[in-house]
């Protein structure tokens, strides 16, 4: 028989994790369907089950100097409801499911999910973002793309959990957010696209692009990004077409019953075009 | 006197909202057991062996050895077995049920079965025809021969899924030593009665089937649920305790009954003026592993042939195709659907080949009031269509759009689409078949009661016919009750299909209440029943399809907008308009909340609702893969109803149900087809079609 614990403490929970082997429950989204079981009957869980939703002390927003600093059990309708968070991270997640969801959903279950089609952890991305895991041991900090180490794959140890999200403040002019999902709410990502930008007197300082559900894991290609830094507009127009391919090269979708390989690949490559366009239109 | 039209509140209202509507899983019973279906998990194989782990007392399976009587679902083609014996024909048949009382040990021995299988070859192809059609009108051939020019198109439709909120389910339990009741997520309760009976071998009382609340069925709760309804009441009387059955969300959509693919060739023989001479059409519907209902969804998409139109000449047939994949099955529209779609694209094409305004062209062969319909019977009563065109297209500003979407960089178009249902039975099959009754049982307290079949699903069939009563007897509602109907407490009236129940049912219901009236004793009980009875003009040929396929038609108009993005080819629906002749609303609201619904779901067929099988296996099982619209989805609507009674309904009321679906694929495939300047022949016009369309990459 499973255990089913439910800590009164941050604290108690790290100590449950050092002691035993657990399932950790947030919201519960991915993990209930993951274990579930015929209708009426309880989930299929395989190990203890560490119930965390309740730890108020993971639900918070700090804004600080450069960053924010996002509790692990805080909810998507929580970080909507905040007035400082960017509309490009607003934007993502309230494309998340629907409001009943965002109200129990959390982004660290998004993170520690590594789902290949996750929308939440896309601006992350985009921020260059942190994750602190701790364990009774101590904590490590680690960026986003050293966490999800592959589909449905993590760098948390099975004593860890992450205690909270750490994002860079950044001003680009524009951060921009696509999810390609055929219908507008309750829908798992086809294509997912981030992309943001900085120009000073039509020099790029700084240009990230993301793309999601195209690849085992979110694809970010910094090289590709530092190529076109320090080059005017202009110029990128030139090499626009020869960047797209090389963005072509990194990507590797699939096929499977929600579209076609090929579908995801035109898109993606559209999504990058229409907003590298965009910029230099705007000049 | 008050217009009938006036909306009331929803007799179903209070429960459903309270939450003590009882549907079929909250249905609570004594020393309630449960089952569960173990089912092939390949298209076609012969079965070689079947191993059973030891069962704890207490639980039994029940397969075909089971059955004391037929092993098939009484249907009008009787090929389909309520448990499958030798040969498997679909992924997910019924092979047998696994019953007892806890359902982890259930799942526990559903998991141990092992069935040795022989695999057979899978025909996936429509190949082998089990069902063949055809009809003509007027001299197809000789038109054809002194045709100017012929076109000739090809459409295709794919599944589409009724998607209902509540899967199926079923109670089943014992009343004395051999009495099976059957409670039921269902829309036809006599259907399941007679095919119980049948599988049972027994007498009429012994199987008594009552409706439980219905969350939804489109169709989907029509004949299916009589295959279920058999397997539990053979299990009722080997196990002789209550047993409930409900389907998972993934089995149900595996599963159960579709709407047909279809395959619709079009040849058009064309004049110099440029007008259609005659039609040739052939239309091939996928039946799935059995042939069930497949060949009266064949008629219905025939006779569907010209739609709003008038062709004086046609030669039309129609096949359906076996193959080893779920059987397919009613779905609201019943083969109209696909045909409408076919027919309504064919009308825009030919225009454009020709190189002329599809609207006047369209206009040209618009079917007047006493022309011939497609089966040489005759449009009797007023067509609107002219009044309800108009209508339409002033109110969404059609003409004006149509020319401002044309240039190529504006990614929107606007599409419309003419359309007519017939309601009720095809032809004959109210007399021959179905042979309504209805009662009316007064008390001696002058309480009167509604005993019909029909059954509400949500689409408001209590509220309107109490209504008809009502309003025809002149009392106040809370003197009439219409309770869930119980087959020991009411008469076959007919399943809850076909868009017949307003008409026919309610009809029925008028003329038994006004009897009533006329007859009124104060203080008395009293019973009023009435049946069916074709109305004389109506002549119908069975045979060749010749003459009056439906007593009366309703019409419609849709038109759709929308703008398709250049960058992900996500088509995005701006809005809606329709304008309906339903003879006359029973009920204003409930006639909208039909007109939102079906416009929503045959939208949703033209350009969202994806469903595909690989080797057998339906791919879109759950309500996240396969798409159906959600509220952020769906675009606002304007709907406007047009009066136009017919004598023979109830206050003149056609059908309502089927009508707002049948029209909206073409018009959204018209809008897509405007917005990215290419022919959309086959729907769903999915992103990935649209990719390559718009990037010529089609082949
Ligand atoms: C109807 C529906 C719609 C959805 N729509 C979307 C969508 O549009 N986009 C999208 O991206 N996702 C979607 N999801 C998936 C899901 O809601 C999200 O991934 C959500 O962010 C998961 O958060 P949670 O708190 O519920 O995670 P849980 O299910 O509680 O956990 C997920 C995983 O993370 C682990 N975990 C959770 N918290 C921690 C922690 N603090 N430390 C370490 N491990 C942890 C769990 O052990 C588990 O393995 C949807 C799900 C449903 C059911």
């Amino acid at each position: 028989m499973v255990r089913h614990v439910i800590p009164s403490s941050y604290r108690e929970a790290l100590v449950h994790l050092r002691d035993g082997s657990f399932h950790i429950v947030a919201g519960g989204t991915d993990i209930m369907l993951k274990y579930r079981n015929a209708a009426d009957l309880p989930p299929r869980f395989e190990r203890d089950v560490l119930y965390v939703l309740n730890l108020d002390e993971l639900k918070y927003i700090h804004v600080e100097e450069g960053v924010w600093r996002i509790g692990a059990l805080t909810a998507y309708e929580t970080l909507l409801d905040h007035p400082e968070i960017p509309d490009v991270f607003k934007s993502a997640w309230i494309d998340i499911g629907g409001p009943g969801l965002r109200h129990v959903a959390t982004l660290a279950g998004n993170i520690a999910n590594a789902s290949p089609a996750a929308d939440g952890i896309m601006p992350l991305y985009l921020y260059d973002a942190q994750v602190v895991l701790e364990s009774c041991a101590g904590s490590r900090t680690l960026p986003i793309d050293a966490v999800i180490t592959g589909p449905k794959q993590t760098a948390i140890g099975p004593q860890e959990m992450i205690r909270e999200i750490i994002v860079p403040k950044h001003d680009f002019d524009v951060a921009t957010w696509v999810k390609v999902g055929t219908r507008k709410a309750d829908a798992i990502s086809k294509v997912s696209f981030c992309g943001a930008i900085k120009v000073e007197s039509g020099v790029i300082k700084d240009l990230r692009l993301t793309l999601g559900s195209v690849a085992p894991t979110v694809i970010r290609a910094r090289d590709l990004e530092a190529t076109v830094k320090g080059i005017t507009l202009t110029a990128l127009e030139a090499r626009l077409d020869a960047l797209l391919d090389a963005y072509a090269a990194r990507i590797r979708p699939i096929d499977d019953q929600r579209s076609t390989k090929h579908y995801r690949q035109q898109v993606a490559r559209n999504l990058i075009e229409d907003f590298l366009k965009q910029q230099i239109r705007k000049g | 006197m008050k217009d009938i039209s006036r909306s009331v509140p929803k007799e179903d209202h209070e429960e459903k909202v309270s939450g003590r509507a009882l549907y079929v899983s909250d249905i609570q019973m004594a020393d309630m057991h449960y089952a569960k279906t173990v089912r092939a998990d390949r298209p076609h194989a012969r079965i070689r062996n079947i191993r059973l782990p030891e069962l704890p007392e207490g639980y039994v399976v029940v397969d075909h050895h089971d059955i004391p009587g037929a092993n098939h679902v009484n249907m009008i083609f009787e090929d389909w077995p309520v448990f499958a014996d030798s040969v498997v024909r679909h992924v997910g048949e019924p092979i047998m049920l696994v019953c007892g009382k806890d359902k982890q040990i259930i799942q526990s021995i559903c998991d141990e079965i092992v069935i040795e299988y022989e695999d057979l070859e899978p025909v996936f192809d429509l190949q082998e025809s089990v069902v063949h059609k055809s009809f003509q009108k007027g001299d197809a051939a000789a038109a054809f021969a002194r045709a100017d020019q012929v076109v000739e198109r090809v459409y295709e439709t794919g599944y589409q899924e009724q998607a209902y909120i509540e899967p199926q389910g079923f109670v089943g339990y014992l009343e004395g030593e051999k009495k099976v009741t059957l409670i039921g997520s269902i829309q036809c309760p006599y259907y399941v009665k007679n095919a119980v009976i049948k599988t049972l071998a027994c007498d009429p009382e012994d199987v008594r089937v009552i409706q439980a609340a219905v969350g939804g069925a489109f169709g989907g709760k029509e004949e299916f649920p009589s295959l279920i309804g058999c397997q539990l009441a053979v299990a009722v009387h080997k196990l002789k305790k209550p047993i409930k059955i409900i389907y998972e969300r993934e089995e149900d959509m595996i599963v159960t009954t579709k709407r047909h693919p279809s395959k619709t060739t079009m040849q058009a023989a064309l004049d110099s003026a440029g007008r259609v001479l005659a039609i040739k059409a052939h239309v091939a519907l996928d039946a799935g592993a059995y042939i069930g209902l497949s060949g009266v969804v064949l008629s219905r998409a025939m006779l569907a042939v010209t739609s709003a139109y008038t062709i004086d000449h046609l030669d039309v047939k129609g096949d359906v195709y076996l193959t080893h994949t779920v059987p397919n099955g009613a779905f609201r529209g019943f083969g109209a659907p696909q045909m409408i779609f076919a027919i309504d694209m064919f009308m825009h094409h030919l225009a454009k080949h020709l190189g002329k305004d599809p609207y006047q062209f369209r206009k040209a062969h618009q079917a007047k009031q006493g022309d011939r319909t497609a089966t040489s019977g005759i449009f009797r009563d007023p067509i609107l269509m002219d009044a309800m065109v108009e209508k339409a297209t002033s109110m969404s500003d059609y003409h004006r759009k149509q020319k401002d979407y044309a240039s190529p960089d504006v990614y929107r178009g606007i599409g419309m689409s003419w359309f007519l249902h017939g309601c009720g039975f095809t032809g004959s099959g109210e007399s021959d078949h179905i042979k309504a009754k209805v009662r009316l049982r007064k008390s001696d307290t002058d309480h009167v009661y509604v005993l019909v079949a029909a059954v509400d699903m949500g689409q408001g069939a209590k509220t309107t016919l109490k209504k008809v009563v009502v309003e025809t007897l002149g009392v106040p509602y809370n003197q009439v009750t219409f309770d869930d109907p119980d087959t020991d407490a009411v008469p076959d009236s007919g399943p809850t299909v076909a868009s017949r129940t307003a008409m026919i049912v309610g009809g029925l219901l008028a003329q038994a209440a006004q009897t009533l009236k006329e007859t009124w004793k104060r203080g008395e009980t009293q019973v009023v029943e009435k049946t069916y009875r074709q109305p004389e003009f109506v002549i119908w040929d069975e045979k060749t399809l010749r003459g009056d396929a439906y007593p009366a038609y309703s019409w419609g108009v849709n038109i759709v907008e929308v703008s398709v993005s250049p960058v992900t080819y996500e088509v995005k629906v701006e809005k809606i308009w329709s304008v309906y002749d339903v003879g006359k609303a029973l009920d204003e609201r409930i006639v909208l909340g039909q007109a939102d619904g079906g416009i929503a779901q045959g939208v949703a067929y033209g350009y969202l609702e994806v469903m595909r099988h690989h080797g057998g296996h339906i791919q879109h099982k759950n309500m996240t893969d396969y798409i159906i619209p959600t509220a952020v989805d769906m675009a606002p609507t304007e709907t406007v109803i047009f009066d136009n009674p017919y004598a023979l309904g109830p206050y003149g009321a056609k059908g309502v149900g089927e009508l707002s679906l049948v029209g909206g694929a073409p018009a959204v495939a018209m809008a897509i087809e405007q917005a990215i300047g290419r022919p959309i022949q086959k729907i769903p016009a999915t992103p990935e079609m649209i990719m390559e369309l718009m990037r010529d990459e089609t082949h």
